[in-house]
């Protein structure tokens, strides 16, 4: 039910999100509104917005009616599902009118008791559409088309649109009737979400949705990873709610990729120490990805995508063999490399493609850029395959995951997006440059650098968050200068290089940018990350002698 | 001409209008002291490049002087500096300019 939503305190970043699916749904009561899917990796807050997007519709306005209806597994056969929409669909209109949440608490309603509810409440409209369903209880097809088409018929007696919120919506592709799924099933969707006065929100696995034609046609509503600052104020939070104190390491934040689910089983594990420490974060991280929720959540993906075990321990080495592997693999490799048939290679990779652990659905595939799946996928390859001991496990974790103590001296800053903001860090490079000793030459020109890095972050960004993360770490010999913007599709996949977008080509010069970032510093990397896109520069570094001797002769 | 700090958008078409004035009053021979200029960025490298089509294209000639390592090679990676005598010091720039009148 979607009343179980996250308290308003606890859910971040999602404002504008939120904004957007409100102005789209009310535009229903002209008629004008259009279905459409949330869009977004597993675990990063499609479900919780739903529920919110309910919460307001329900409490905050009387022009649109919300339905929530989360879609179970375990009732799709068409007659089960059927009688459980409609029943759902009739309570939550009726509490709608006398904003009464009680009758959301009616799942088991008869239809006899439902009957009485109606009349009880004079919803000559409802009483119609259960007659109508009664009279059909016969024909599954034709009852399962009255329950679909109850919103719209409410809205055509009452005059109030409906706005339809339906979560995993992929799982109708499992609706079946006499217990043999029924892909066709799923199409009598079709005409109710055409409506434009019972627009239908939906989501679910995004890989799956994808594969549906009936979802093809729909608007994408994309939720991205929570910036740096929701997400600190996430930790926070939950923090607290855990009556904890505690500072979760910035290196782990970047590594969780902004993704609430993943933050929230950190902070619960953590939190069963008091006043946990930067080590006791990274000790969570560490049991969650070997044998936490985290670790089960996608576990438990695994085997409903392969039921079999020994499909199984295969797919699992296929998908360790692909985040080990830099270049794309295509199917025929994958076949080879494990003896497969081409059209095994081919049914396993596109089982996980679903699942959602690996990207590329025209014939080649690569790692997700999920960087916590592909730690529980090392954990559970280690274990399943490798037969490593927990102590193993552990062992290899810490050295790989945990920061050893940094030799780095590190500044990290915020940009908005405001005038010459990119000076902000040229003049604290200069600083930083003095107060190190740094040789004045690398410094300038590693100024003129991040000046276009910092550019190049805003212009694309732009309209996103707006705000640009800057990182600068001094290490022994190299300053390194990471710039990450919101900017998603700033990359070329195939070559890891950003291009030129259209605005800034028909400018002048812009494309100098990267050529004159390359002449500047002695590396440049590109990443594409869970926040967006980030340009890593790498400036070779001399201590200034003047400074050394003067130093020296201080000394004497 | 004396540009100072960050020269970007505003600084660099600033200076662009600066030296069409000076253009359109039959003025040919530019010097630009780059001596106050902190940073440049490839905006407005980009509106140097107009100044120095205008200039060329009235047979005129651009002088930098007082450049930073750093800027001289900004404008060699954009293929400007083959198109202006570049002077260590602005009168250097102008004894050569007056040499030549």
């Amino acid at each position: 039910m979607p009343f179980n939503a996250l308290q308003e305190k606890d859910f971040f970043g999602r404002l504008p999100e939120q904004d957007n699916l409100i102005k789209r749904v009310l535009q229903a009561d002209r008629g004008q509104a259009r279905s459409a899917v949330l869009s977004g990796q597993r675990g990063i807050g499609k479900t919780e917005l739903l529920k919110r997007l309910f919460g307001r519709l329900f409490w905050t306005q009387d022009r649109v009616a919300p339905f929530w209806y989360s879609v179970n597994p375990a009732l799709l056969s068409i007659t089960a599902f059927s009688k459980t929409y409609l029943f759902r669909f009739i309570c939550q209109r009726l509490a709608f009118t006398k904003k009464d949440q009680s009758l959301f608490y009616h799942d088991g309603i008869s239809i006899d008791g439902l009957s009485t509810l109606v009349e009880e409440r004079d919803a000559f409209w409802a009483k119609e559409i259960l007659d109508q369903y009664m009279q059909c209880a016969e024909d599954p097809l034709d009852a399962l088309r009255i329950a679909l088409a109850a919103p719209h018929r409410s809205m055509l007696s009452t005059g109030i649109p409906v706005a339809v919120l339906i979560d995993d919506f992929h799982l109708i592709q499992g609706l079946h009737l006499g217990g043999v799924p029924d892909h066709r099933l799923a199409s009598l969707f079709q005409e109710p979400m055409a409506h434009g006065k019972t627009p239908h929100m939906i989501s679910g696995n995004m890989a799956e949705l994808q594969e549906m034609p009936l979802v093809s046609g729909f608007d994408r509503v994309q939720l991205h990873p929570l910036g740096p600052e929701a997400t600190s104020s996430m930790v926070l939070s939950l923090l607290n709610t855990h009556e904890a104190e505690g500072t979760m390491p910035p290196l782990l934040i970047r590594h969780l990729g902004g993704n609430p689910f993943y933050l929230g089983c950190i902070v619960t594990r953590v939190c069963e120490k008091n006043n946990p420490g930067e080590e006791d974060f990274w000790n969570a991280y560490i049991q969650e990805i070997m044998d936490g929720t985290l670790a089960h959540s996608w576990s438990k993906v695994l085997k409903s995508f392969f039921p079999d075990l020994g499909q199984r321990r295969t797919a699992l080495a296929i998908i360790s063999k692909i985040y080990h592997t830099s270049d794309a693999l295509s199917c025929q490799r994958i076949a080879k490399f494990f003896a497969l048939t081409d059209s095994q290679a081919h049914d396993i990779m596109q089982r996980l493609y679903l699942a959602g652990f690996i990207r590329g659905e025209f014939g080649t595939f690569r790692a997700t850029d999920d960087r916590v799946l592909r730690d529980i996928v090392d954990s559970l390859s280690m274990r399943e395959i490798l037969a490593k001991s927990t102590h193993d496990l552990e062992e290899h974790f810490h050295g790989a995951l945990v920061p050893q103590k940094e030799k780095a001296v590190r500044f990290d800053m915020t940009l908005p997006n405001a005038k010459d903001a990119e000076l902000i860090v040229a003049e604290s490079l200069e600083q930083i440059g003095k107060n190190l000793n740094i040789n004045q030459e690398a410094i300038g020109q590693l100024q003129i650098a991040v000046i276009e890095a910092c550019i190049n972050a805003i212009e694309h960004g732009r309209g996103m968050d707006d705000k640009v993360y800057v990182s600068i770490a001094a290490e022994e010999d190299h300053l390194e200068v990471s710039v990450e913007s919101a900017g998603q599709e700033f990359i070329i996949q195939e070559t890891g290089e950003p291009y030129r977008d259209q605005e800034a080509a028909k400018t002048q010069g812009r494309g100098w940018g990267i050529k004159l970032i390359k002449r500047f510093v002695d590396n440049v990397k590109f990443e594409k990350t869970a926040y967006g896109t980030k340009i890593v520069l790498i400036k070779k570094i001399e201590k200034s002698a003047s400074v050394h001797q003067e130093d020296t002769a201080i000394r004497e | 001409m004396m540009p100072k700090g960050y020269i970007n958008t505003i600084g660099a078409e600033n200076l662009a209008s600066t030296s069409e004035e000076f253009i359109d009053k039959g003025s040919k021979k530019l010097v630009v002291n780059f001596t106050d200029v902190q940073f440049i960025n490839t905006i407005g490298l980009s509106i140097f490049l107009s100044i120095v089509q205008n200039t060329l294209e009235c047979n005129g000639l651009l002088c930098f002087t007082n450049m930073k390592k750093d800027h001289r090679e900004m404008f060699e990676m954009a293929g400007l500096i083959k198109h202006v005598k570049v002077f260590k010091e602005e009168k250097d720039a102008l004894n050569y300019l007056n040499g030549r009148s």
